[in-house]
This record gives C-alpha cells, sequence and structure tokens, in this order.
C-alpha cells in the first residue's frame, strides 16, 4: 500500500492526523523526548489492543504482525514528547478503565469485553479529540496564515487513538497484512488500467 | 590530468551538468565535473531501492531526529524515512529567508536528477515570445526553433514516454511509447475533449521513464513498481547515473571529482575570460585550483548565481555578471498545490495492475486562441485517477472493520494546477554578509513572493479545476488551495537570465556570460521567464545546445 494511502485511511479511521506524520509536520523547540522501552507485559497488551482492533480473520490480525514492536519504535522515535506522555499513560489508564468496567486487568477480560471496553473508548476518544482540535484550530491557523504551518505541533490526542493510528500503521505496512491480506507483486513488470477483478479478489501491494 | 589542466570544467553533475559532461566528452574535450557532494554510484548505493516496505524501521514515518535536522526538508513531502540520503544536510548549508522560501537540494552525485518527478514537457513557442511581446522583464534571445532539434535530440538519449498529440500548446516530444491511461481516465479524456469542443485535452503525462529497454544504455524499460524515488535499479528513469555519466565516461575524456565545492571561478580581467575554478575539499577543508578553457557553470539555479556572485569580485562588488544589475533577480518558480479532486461512479470490475510512475496531463488552455483572462499567462495540471481502498463500515474496530479495509473503495479523480510565475526584479537572491555555512563560505538570503499575477491565476486554477472535473462527470468535486511557499515546486529558476543586451542580462544567447564569454550557464540560472511546464527537458536542450556552440567556438578559436 502506497504510504499517503495508509496515511489518509488512518486519518480517515481514527478522526485525527497521523502523529509524526505528514499532516503534522516538524518542531521549533527541538524536543529530544524518552527513550521509551515497553516491556513484554507491555507489548502484550499493546498487541491485544491491536488485535481487538484488527483481528486475526481469514486474514492475520495485529497480533501476527507484532505491531507492538513498531508502536514501541515509532512512539521511541517519532511521538514528541508530550504525546509520549499520553501514551505511555494511556497503558495504565486502559487497564484501568478495564477495571472499573469488568473487575479485572485488559489482559484478563474476554475478547468479547475487550471490544466492548474499545467501542466505548472510541466513543470517549471521539468527543475528546474534537476538544482538542478545537482548541488547536486557532493556533493552527494562525501558524498557517504566518506561512509556518510546518512548525505546528497538534496536542495529544486521546490515548485511545495514538493506539488506534498506531496498530493501523504497524499492521497495514506488515509482511503478514501485505503478502497474506494482499497479493504482494514488488515488480509488476507492466500495468494494466482496466484490470478485471471479481469480488472478493485479492487486491495488490507492493 | 598533469597540473589541473582541463579543456572544460563542468560544475555539478545534476540534468544540467550531466548533459553539459556528456555532449563535451563526446566531442572529444578533455573534461573535469566537479560535484560538491558525495559519490552516489548507480545502482550499488541506491540503498533502499529493493527493500520491502515492512523493512523499514518507522515504516516511513519521520522521527523527531529527522525533523530536528532538517529545518526545511520537514516542510512538505520530501523528508522522510526512505529517502532521506538523497537530500541535503539543512544543518550545514543554511540560508536566510527574508520572506519563506522552501529550497530543497540535493547535494551528492546526481544532484537531483536522482530524485527529480521525470515529468518532461517542452515548451511552446509563445512561451519564448510572451516577454517581449508583454513588456514583461526581457526578451528571450532564443525562440523555440533554435530549441527544437535539440529538444529532439536529448529525448531520444534520456528516453520520454508520451502520446502525439500535435498540440500547438504543447509541443509533441520524440516519444517511445506512451504509459497507458487506466479506464476511468481514458473515459473523462473523452468526457472532456467532449464538453470543451475539442479546445481542452487530458493525455498521459510524459515523463522520463523508460518504456523500451535501451540495451546501449545498460537501461531496463519501466516495471512499474513507482519507487523511482529510491534510485532505480533497472535504470528505467534517466538521471545522471542511468544516462550521461556512463556515456560521459565511456569516452575516457572524463574525470569526475566529488566532494569538491566550488567556491569562485578564476578570473583574468585582461583576456576577460575565467581561467579556471577555486574549489575547497568538503572532507579535508583544502583549496584546490583547476584550469580550463571553458567552464559549464550548472550546480543548480541557485548556486551557479551564488558562485558568479563570488567571482571576480575585485571588478566587480557585487561579482561576475553583476553588471547587468539583474544577477540574483528575476526568481521563478511554479507555484501550485492547488486544484480539485472528487470520486467517480462505476467501473466496479476494474483495479490498477502495476504501479504507473506518471499521471494524466491537461495542457494550458488559457489566454491562448483568443481566451483571456484577468492575469497573464496559464497553467496546466498534472493528475490521475485512481481507486481507493477500503469500503464504509459500521464498525469502527473488529472483524467487519478489518476486513472491509482490503475491499476495493471507490475511484476518485484529482488534479494539481501548476502555473507561471512571472520575473519580478524585486525576487532576489543575494549574499549574506554575516552568515556562514559549515565551510565558512556566504550563504545566500531570499526575497521572493508571489504577486497579484500569480493570486489571480490561483484563484482560476481552483475553479477552473472543479468546474472541469464536474463537466467530465466527476461527483462530488471539490477544489482546495493548500498553500504555497515559493521554493515548493523545486523549479528553482532565474537569477542570471539570458537576454539580447548586457545591460538587462547576464547572459546571451549561447548561455555565456556577457563578462566572460567562455563562462556558460546553462541550468534553471539561465532562465528568462518560466512558462508553465515542468523545466528539466528544456535544460537538457540547453545545454546540449550550448555545448555544441561552446566547442564549435572553441574550434574557431574564438574562446
Amino acid at each position: 500500500m502506497e504510504r499517503r494511502e495508509m496515511l489518509k485511511l488512518i486519518a480517515l479511521y481514527t478522526g485525527a492526523a497521523m502523529i509524526g506524520g505528514e499532516f503534522l509536520l516538524a518542531g521549533c523547540k527541538a524536543p529530544t523526548g524518552e527513550d521509551i522501552t515497553f516491556s513484554d507485559k507491555v507489548k502484550s497488551l499493546l498487541n491485544e489492543v491491536g488485535e481487538t482492533i484488527l483481528p486475526r480473520t481469514d486474514t492475520p490480525g495485529a497480533k501476527d504482525a507484532d505491531v507492538a514492536k513498531v508502536m514501541e519504535v515509532v512512539v521511541r522515535d517519532c511521538y514528541w514528547p508530550e504525546h509520549q506522555k499520553v501514551f505511555v499513560e494511556g497503558i495504565r489508564q486502559i487497564d484501568e478503565e478495564a477495571k472499573g468496567r469488568f473487575g479485572k486487568t485488559f489482559m484478563e477480560i474476554s475478547p468479547e469485553q475487550r471490544k466492548e471496553l474499545l467501542i466505548a473508548l472510541e466513543e470517549e476518544a471521539k468527543k475528546f479529540n474534537e476538544k482538542v482540535e478545537e482548541k488547536d484550530k486557532p493556533v493552527r491557523e494562525k501558524m498557517d496564515k504566518e506561512s509556518k504551518g510546518y512548525d505546528f505541533i497538534a496536542s495529544p490526542r486521546h490515548y485511545y487513538t495514538m493506539m488506534k493510528q498506531l496498530t493501523m500503521l504497524a499492521y497495514f505496512s506488515s509482511k503478514e497484512c501485505l503478502t497474506e491480506a494482499f497479493e504482494y507483486i514488488p515488480v509488476p513488470g507492466r500495468y494494466d488500467g482496466a484490470y478485471k477483478i471479481k469480488p472478493g479478489d485479492k487486491l495488490f501491494s507492493g | 590530468m598533469a597540473d589541473n589542466i582541463y579543456d572544460a570544467i563542468v560544475i555539478g553533475s545534476g540534468i544540467a551538468g550531466g548533459w553539459a559532461a556528456k555532449e563535451l566528452a563526446e566531442k572529444g574535450l578533455k573534461v573535469l565535473m566537479l560535484e560538491r557532494g558525495r559519490n552516489i554510484e548507480h545502482i550499488k548505493d541506491y540503498v533502499n531501492a529493493n527493500k520491502d516496505p515492512w523493512v523499514f524501521e518507522h515504516r516511513g514515518e519521520r522521527t523527531r531526529e529527522m525533523i530536528n535536522t532538517h529545518p526545511v526538508l520537514k516542510r512538505d513531502y520530501p523528508l522522510n524515512e526512505k529517502v532521506l540520503d538523497m537530500w541535503v544536510n539543512d544543518l550545514e548549508s543554511p540560508y536566510i529567508e527574508d520572506k519563506r522560501f522552501d529550497w530543497y537540494r540535493g547535494y551528492h552525485l546526481g544532484g537531483r536528477s536522482l530524485l527529480w518527478g521525470r515529468q518532461s514537457y517542452r515548451w511552446n513557442k509563445w512561451d519564448f515570445e510572451a516577454n517581449g511581446k508583454e513588456g514583461i522583464a526581457v526578451d528571450w534571445p532564443i525562440r523555440y526553433e533554435d530549441l527544437a532539434p535539440w529538444y529532439s535530440y536529448v529525448e531520444r538519449f534520456a528516453g520520454i514516454q508520451g502520446s502525439y498529440e500535435a498540440l500547438e500548446v504543447l509541443p509533441d516530444s520524440e516519444f517511445l511509447p506512451a504509459m497507458e491511461m487506466n479506464i476511468v481516465e481514458k473515459d473523462l479524456a473523452r468526457n472532456l475533449k467532449e464538453k470543451y469542443k475539442g479546445s481542452r485535452h487530458m493525455f498521459i503525462g510524459r515523463s522520463a521513464n523508460i518504456t523500451k529497454p535501451m540495451p546501449e544504455q545498460n537501461r531496463v524499460n519501466c516495471q512499474y513498481r513507482n519507487k523511482c524515488w529510491l534510485g532505480c535499479p533497472y535504470g528505467a528513469y534517466f538521471s545522471t547515473q542511468s544516462s550521461t555519466l556512463p556515456a560521459a565516461k565511456a569516452t575516457g575524456n572524463l574525470s569526475l571529482e566529488v566532494n569538491k565545492i566550488v567556491t569562485r571561478l578564476l578570473y583574468d580581467k585582461d583576456s576577460k575570460k575565467a581561467t579556471g575554478v577555486e574549489t575547497l575539499d568538503a572532507i579535508n577543508n583544502q583549496t584546490y585550483e583547476y584550469k580550463a578553457k571553458i567552464i559549464f557553470v550548472c550546480a543548480s539555479a541557485f548556486n551557479s548565481t551564488w558562485i558568479l556572485m563570488n567571482t571576480a569580485t575585485d571588478i566587480w562588488p557585487d561579482g561576475l555578471g553583476s553588471s547587468s544589475g539583474e544577477l540574483g533577480h528575476n526568481v521563478m518558480d511554479h507555484h501550485f498545490r492547488v486544484g480539485a479532486g472528487g470520486s467517480v461512479e462505476g467501473y466496479e470490475e476494474y483495479i490498477e495492475y502495476g504501479r504507473r510512475s506518471t499521471g494524466i496531463y491537461i495542457p494550458r488552455f488559457q489566454n491562448i486562441y483568443g481566451d483571456k483572462r484577468n492575469y497573464l499567462r496559464g497553467y496546466g495540471y498534472q493528475g490521475g485517477a485512481g481507486r481507493g481502498r477500503g469500503v464504509p463500515v459500521a464498525e469502527m474496530l473488529g472483524a467487519e472493520f478489518k476486513d472491509a479495509q482490503f475491499k476495493p473503495g471507490k475511484w476518485y479523480m484529482g488534479i494539481t494546477a501548476f502555473g507561471e510565475m512571472l520575473p519580478y526584479h524585486e525576487n532576489t537572491i543575494k549574499l549574506d554578509k554575516e552568515k556562514k555555512d559549515k565551510w565558512g563560505l556566504p550563504v545566500l538570503r531570499m526575497d521572493v513572493e508571489l504577486k497579484e499575477n500569480e493570486l489571480n491565476m490561483r484563484k482560476d486554477m481552483m475553479a477552473e479545476g472543479k468546474a472541469m472535473l464536474e463537466a467530465m462527470g466527476v461527483k462530488d468535486a471539490y477544489e482546495y488551495d493548500w498553500g504555497y511557499a515559493p521554493g515548493m515546486g523545486i523549479h528553482e529558476m532565474g537569477t542570471a537570465r539570458m537576454g539580447r543586451d548586457p545591460k538587462t542580462s547576464v547572459l546571451n544567447g549561447n548561455n555565456q556570460v556577457w563578462d566572460a564569454p567562455n563562462v556558460f550557464v546553462t541550468d534553471g540560472a539561465c532562465m528568462t521567464s518560466a512558462s508553465c511546464v515542468n523545466p528539466s527537458l528544456t535544460y537538457m536542450a540547453m545545454t546540449a545546445r550550448a555545448a555544441d556552440f561552446a566547442v564549435k567556438e572553441l574550434k574557431k578559436m574564438n574562446l
């Protein structure tokens, strides 16, 4: 999948521009960020969150693609410190939410319960993000007007949105997805602008 | 060569420099090509060209470090994990922006020929006449007819794919077989022609991607990976490395030095000629001199002018060519990032196989054949139709949501206009007296802006785009202006323009500096106006023409 296309898709389904992505450019004050590593326990949690969003069906799921590994690298190297903080805090919060709702940690609840929880978070995040965008809007517009839009850093969105974005980024660029859910053709060799498909045919990636 | 003496020195190894080296070496001159940056060896050094997408650690994302160390590149798409080593280090080579100017540079062997968009269009006859007719800036000293045979010459070697359209507004090149439009583009093109009664056209974007093997150059035809930016292991797009450099090397007449920053030309005021160049080694900071009979300055528009500005300052404080009062003036670019898009109904049983490395082109239709607008000149559109991925479902997560992402989405169509920018004397680059780069060399100061003509044009670019898509049958058409800052087109032009009079131009009609006839400037710096089409093909033709002239003059002992 083309990178641009993927970022558009992620923005569409998370209602927020990709953090560190090309919609969100730059930093003027050169923050260094934390050298973040996730424990195996945290990685398992993130993989299960990912699997709830993109579960294995007749194609590989988020866990198969080990999305947590990419999440760690992107949060470590691409996230601004204030976004890192929200993400790391979110790892704790998602367990709190699970405990509040089901009396158990996220890892302990059933896949159905996980899905129920994330659907609730999806709603919560939507409202939360709308407020953040409202707050960011004048700043963004002012910087755009001054032709400095590239230095605008969006305020952190809801931690769930970050997790969903990174799940999608990691999954849709993974070997598992690109070679199994799609037909991977690194060297097409020719172009056909009217290639016929039937419903259910795999699309191409490369 | 003994004592660093050559017949010709070529400064720069990008599109213009590569052509200069090839032409001069093939005509028997002993040529030295100087490149300020590192070596990039064809194929071997395209380190990311064959990597699978999942191999990139950040999956193509920008890291904080990349953003913090690339204050210019970060402003637009050029900054990303996969092509980072093909762009300049912004921190080493800063510049000053009196007004925002995005300067995307490639400081390495091959320059931006490795990273260019490969769109290749001839100028038309009106492009060369407009300045003179409209009283803008100065008249071009050449006409389309002067360049036409040289367009043919470079096209046959570089390899340009495209379709023959027989349009005055966009003369045909010597084409390789055209890449195909997809089924949606073909139908939309037919609709466009019908709706505008044959006065508007849409066809495949002409590009320097070869569609037939060129074994004589060891180049394989395009494999439809659309990964040109990573460097092509097939040599399927034109670059210095894939095309002109091997030809120049094959003559046995070429010497190449990398990591050599030309700091000035050596100028002899008695003979009124340059005698060579002074260079600074980018690695060891040593100064070296090289001598030659002729010098081709092809360092990219602004850097070519920077070299002139630093030359013969004992005679002209503002440098060689400044006697015209025009050196550093008349900066141009193509303004863009404005256009329209929408979706196309139907075609559900079709997708594209392969990833085409060009889009469609809609040539200029404004201010020609009696059409009149509230601005001068015009614009063309680039764009294309493609099929999206994923269909909307009620669920925002889970199995149904995931599986919906693997289904083909709607077809969409988008176009972006590229507009001509007029040459304004007050749009300038200057040498800054204070700030220095990593090597202690003075840096440039940019003062460039769009004016009323361009701003009026932008409104039209947007409105016409939407109206045209709607006329073609595109649904839910929307228009956009993402905002443009000079430089974003990466088509810097002007600052050492050609002309008919040494009092108002830096170069004559053969790209010779009026004040030093053995110095030729043939890259974007020489441009007297900008047209609205991508400029690289014109630099190729201009360079080949000037090289031919230079060698003939040398033989006549005129240089």
